[in-house]
């Protein structure tokens, strides 16, 4: 949860003040895993944040590892003079930047270094306390010799400071670095200052006086946070019949049905390369899917559902189909499961033939805080009527989409902060995910993974028939987008303003409306069925005609094109 | 693969009630039936409950589910609102085993977790030793007549026959909350002192015969003798039944006896391979171990941010607006003039309650709790998840109206008002869900006054009181008074400030059924709800 937007005199969040959290451990501890984790989050809740990290800082002052005396990493006594002064040099620079982020209005410093000996770092602890900083240590420790081992192969030999090198010489030589660390690092023991102590990623952790608002969020989060392999998906619900209206909670359209069956086939298709191409196998690897209480979110889940029946059952294996609110580890059958006859379903028989392996287990869940962004007193509304209507709001709505809240209505900065627990649940997940959503949903939480400005959320794309895949990783994520599928709903990437197929839902789609600024790139897949085979119901049109004739401007035009296919 | 008929009939027929359903808002507009909600520019609400639109659009996508190619079709939804299933938790089943030298907050922390997760509509209950103690040791006096010593030397780790009594008894606890599970629950509470390691050993070699079901340890350590002092001030004052013949003072010398002998075997939880959270003065230092899982890292979470500095929470719907004058529901309308009455004479009744004491007033971001607020001269924050329950379609209407409109969905609601989500709106449970960040705020806080809506504080009403979700939408809240809320370790003390400033009622009985009886209590239960019956 996160308090509503206000803000203190200083420009701080939460009246919590200013927060510097001094990483401790030995290298390829994961610290700055975690750093960037909570740099991530801190932003994305709107609170300044920002990671000083030592060791870019050293590669961007010196130079990566070659550049540097052989003594630089090696046992405090044996260095000579001119190393003591570089390395000084390098952590007063360092000390530096964090004092110019105080200043320049930043509230969280996350100082990501070793730390590991006890003076030095009461030392700095006291400087920035004095200056009315509150101070908090964060301790990563690891006893797990593979995931330091993994950690340095897929993170650490990649870094500048070996490019060029042999895989097998770097890791030697990272070991040599972490022997030299091990040699005076002390462990935290000292009560002086309130920790976190971060044991094996998760496995354990120990608080010490941790108190004030931000810093119980701080330690919710890292206790939700995991590094195990999974994939993000994210869709859009299928087309509705009255798309622009939040209330009517109309349900999908025809060709709406049509995409949440495309959508099925091509989540389980992409899933199944996506794990071949990585050399993971799928056994035991189990496909969660979100959706709102929303019915057009829910029903585009259904062909799911379905093809986990037909499929899954021979298996002895139930599908799921569960009304949530707060517990993601829930798996109740609620669903209950009616006769089906594969032969009924057309979808889940083209399925097995192309033999793509299937999810051990198949999990729909409906949350409630998933709903669309509320677009208040302008529910209905097609952009003119708003712009008639109110039109102050509207202009400075389109102004700054991200802080407005029009009457009744939530800003997108609402938004995210109920959107807050399904994140901290999205962290947690450990399965595949595919988050059935609605666009202003999707935005959130895209730039939360992506890790936008929140100020930029409003104008991210996100196009019906896309699928975004994201992959969390080390330093970020990966992210990319397929399009897989085409009709009425989608919006066009030519310049007919036609193609525009929810541009009356203004509040939902302002990115789109306006033709947002923020897109993922993506890429084409060859199996999106062109115009020829399009199974077109073109209802486009229905909300103009609503609208207008709200206005009593026009006569009816709508526009539709029934094609057979086969 | 496709049938194209799915495709062509249906398309055409969309199409043809699209066209009739734009056609009454053409009609509506030219007979001059556009009513004007608000103020003059302000349009109709285009899918409202009151307008034709709806009951058009529905009647015209029946098509559409039949578009459906899912072997069960998704149910059809149609009119205001439908009743909403209970989230099913059947797959969460945790043991939290609490330990814990007498007098260091254990009960009040596990009161605390079985109010916030049943609250959550989780199954919680507490198993408590020494209430099974208690209660056998009655039936026993009652039955037949032999009275058991349960003074401080009971519970002395060398008195060997009480040691195997208090064994027993600790087993049979924990026995009954397994069944207790197996049928059901999601979290029992193991509330006893738990305090050696084998002790622990022994409740995880059982736990773990079964399957799906999680234990966690929860230590609650305090060295702070002002804090123990007051537990055991509590303990002997508050009508223990083991101190009902004896005298506070004896009292008070036994029970510290009784935690002399439990210190003399207390080992804290050092062992690492258990899942465990170790709590020193309430707040102060928290230690998580190994807790994996959602609900695990909740109740943590939750945990964190409890505290027990004296301090009272103020509740107060904002003063009678224009539309509860009107009977209509939700809006965003200003104040009556009786509303701003009550507005003005707020602040004197506050500072008259709380003096010089520091407080923070939180409000919607509706219009009448802002205006509420508006002579409140106290930091006020705004908050978009206190904004009243969103009566979705039927938003703007009389209760009339909607029933008048829609006769069958209202008196669904009734039938089970708490589980009933208005279209495009919410239901109780949904408000509980968007509350949950606000409770865990209120955890925090100090001294807070709530200016909210009927709904909301009704929910937050629940929690603090610990009232049952069905009673809770038929909680009495009165306009133009004020409730203040005092947590104290069993509970919460209640008092009500009306001003006489007149307002309409807006509380709607529940049809047919008898208004619930809700008695908040503070008492501590010393025997548990079993043998009272």
């Amino acid at each position: 949860m996160v308090a509503p937007l206000y803000t203190t005199a200083s420009g701080l969040l939460f009246h919590a003040g200013k927060i510097l959290v001094i990483t401790i451990g030995l290298p390829a501890r994961g610290k700055t895993h975690i750093s960037r984790a909570l740099e991530r989050y801190l932003r994305w809740m709107g609170v300044k944040t920002q990671v000083i990290s030592l060791g870019d800082y050293r590669r961007k002052t010196i130079g990566g590892a070659q550049k540097l005396p052989p003594d630089y990493f090696t046992l405090e006594g044996e260095k000579s003079p001119e190393t003591m002064a570089l390395r000084k040099k390098v952590s007063d620079g360092c000390e530096q930047l964090i004092w110019d982020y105080f200043e320049s209005g930043g509230q969280v410093v996350i100082y990501d270094a070793n730390n590991g000996t006890r003076a030095a770092r009461h030392a700095l602890a006291e400087k920035f306390d004095k200056a009315g900083i509150h101070v908090v240590m964060l301790e990563s420790l690891c006893d797990n010799k593979e995931i330091i081992e993994t950690n340095i192969r897929s993170v650490k030999i990649s870094s500048p400071d070996y490019k060029g090198w042999d895989p097998d010489k770097a890791v030697e030589d990272y070991y040599t670095r972490i022997r030299g660390h091990e040699k005076y690092y002390e462990p935290l023991e000292e009560r002086t200052w309130p920790y976190i102590k971060i044991i094996n990623v998760g496995e354990k952790i120990i608080l010490n006086n941790i108190q004030g608002y931000l810093q119980s969020r701080i330690v919710f989060f890292l206790m939700n946070i995991h590094n195990r392999f999974r994939t993000i998906y994210f869709a859009r619900s299928g087309q509705s019949l009255i798309e622009h209206s939040y209330k009517a909670d109309s349900d999908l359209s025809p060709a709406g049905w049509d995409y949440a069956e495309k959508l099925k086939d091509f989540v389980l298709e992409r899933r199944a390369k996506s794990l071949e191409q990585r050399g993971i196998s799928h056994e035991g690897r189990k496909l969660v899917i979100w959706t709102s209480t929303r019915r057009r979110a829910h029903h585009t889940a259904w062909p799911f559902v379905a093809t986990s029946t037909s499929s899954l059952s021979t298996l002895n294996q139930q599908p799921v189909f569960s009304a949530d609110t707060f517990d993601a580890d829930t798996s109740p059958v609620y669903h209950d499961v009616e006769t089906a006859s594969p032969t009924e379903t057309a979808s889940a028989g083209t399925t097995s033939k192309k033999n793509i392996p299937m999810p051990s287990t198949i999990k729909v869940v409906e949350k409630p805080q998933m709903l669309e962004i509320n677009p208040g007193i302008w529910d209905g509304l097609s952009p003119e009527q708003a712009k008639k209507y109110y039109p102050g709001d509207w202009d400075r709505f389109t102004k700054d989409p991200y802080s407005y809240r029009a009457p009744r209505a939530e800003s997108y900065h609402d938004l995210s902060v109920r959107l807050e627990p399904v994140l901290i649940e999205l962290e947690r997940e450990q399965e595949d995910l595919l988050i059935i959503g609605h666009a202003s949903v999707i935005r959130c939480l895209l730039a939360y993974l992506i890790g936008l400005p929140a100020s930029e959320i409003p104008a991210i794309e996100i196009a019906r028939g896309d699928l975004l895949e994201v992959v969390p990783a080390s330093y970020g994520v990966h992210s990319h987008a397929f399009h897989f599928w085409d009709g009425p709903g989608r919006r066009g990437d030519g310049d007919d303003p036609q193609d525009v197929k929810d541009a009356n839902n203004f509040y939902e789609n302002y990115a789109e409306s306006t033709r947002g600024k923020r897109k993922v790139a993506v890429e084409e897949v060859d199996a999106v069925p062109k115009s020829p085979d399009r199974e077109a119901i073109e209802l486009r049109g229905m909300q103009e005609t609503l609208a207008a004739l709200a206005e009593a401007e026009a006569a009816p035009s709508i526009n539709i094109q029934v094609t057979d296919v086969k | 693969m496709a049938n194209p008929n799915r495709l062509t009939v249906p398309g055409a027929k969309v199409s043809q009630d699209l066209k009739l359903v734009s056609g009454m808002l053409q009609n509506m507009k030219d007979a001059g039936q556009i009513p004007v909600p608000y103020s003059p520019g302000i349009p109709p609400v285009a899918f409202g409950a009151g307008g034709p639109m709806l009951k058009r659009f529905d009647e015209s996508t029946v098509v559409s589910r039949k578009g459906s190619q899912a072997p069960t079709p998704p149910m059809s939804v149609k009119g205001i609102g439908n009743k909403v299933a209970k989230p099913d938790y059947s797959d969460s089943k945790i043991v939290l085993a609490m330990v814990g030298l007498p007098a260091r907050g254990k009960s009040y922390l596990s009161n605390k977790l079985m109010i916030y997760l049943k609250w959550l509509e989780y199954d919680v209950k507490v198993f408590n030793v020494g209430q099974l103690r208690r209660t056998r040791a009655k039936q026993k006096a009652q039955q037949l007549g032999i009275k058991e010593d349960h003074t401080a030397s009971w519970f002395s780790h060398e008195n060997a026959e009480a040691n195997l009594s208090r064994e027993q008894l600790a087993q049979d606890s924990l026995e009954m909350l397994i069944s207790w599970l197996k049928q059901g629950g999601n979290v029992g509470i193991h509330d006893a002192t738990n305090s050696t390691r084998s002790r622990r050993a022994s409740i995880e070699a059982r736990v773990a015969k079964e399957k799906g079901i999680h234990l966690i340890f929860l230590e609650s350590l305090c060295d702070d003798p002002a804090v123990i002092a007051a537990n055991v001030a509590l303990k002997v004052s508050s009508g223990d039944p083991d101190y009902k013949d004896t005298s506070p003072e004896e009292a008070k010398r036994d029970f510290l006896r009784r935690i002399t002998e439990y210190e003399k075997v207390y080992e804290t939880i050092t062992e690492p391979h258990l899942s465990y959270l170790k709590i020193v003065n309430v707040g102060s230092q928290v230690t998580v171990s190994r807790i994996h899982g959602y609900l695990q890292s909740r109740i943590a979470f939750y945990l964190m941010n409890l505290h027990l500095k004296p301090r009272s929470i103020y509740l107060s719907r904002h003063g009678e607006s224009q539309f509860n004058v009107e009977g209509k529901i939700g809006g965003d309308s200003l104040l009556s003039p009786r509303g701003m009455q009550y507005a003005t004479a707020l602040p004197a009744l506050i500072k008259d309650n709380i003096g010089d004491a520091p407080l923070t007033v939180w409000t919607s971001t509706l219009r009448r709790t802002i205006q509420t607020a508006s002579h409140l001269e106290y930091p006020k924050l705004t908050w978009k998840s206190l904004d009243e329950l969103d009566a979705g379609v039927c938003d703007g209407m009389t209760y009339e109206e909607i029933e008048h409109a829609y006769p069958d969905d209202f008196a669904n609601r009734d039938e089970d008002k708490f589980n009933y989500r208005y279209r495009g709106g919410e239901s109780y449970r949904d408000v509980v869900v968007r509350l949950e960040p606000v409770i865990m705020e209120l955890e925090r806080q100090e001294n807070v006054l709530v200016i909210g809506h009927q709904a909301i504080l009704r929910c937050l009403y629940a929690y603090f009181h610990h009232l049952p979700q069905a009673d809770l939408p038929y909680i009495k809240i009165p306009l133009h008074t004020v409730i203040k809320l005092t947590p104290k370790a069993y509970g919460c003390d209640e008092e009500r400030y009306a001003l006489p400033i007149q307002a309409v009622d807006t509380h709607r009985p529940k049809p047919k059924a008898p208004a619930p009886v809700l008695q908040p209590t503070t008492a501590r239960d010393y025997y548990g709800i079993e043998s009272k019956e």
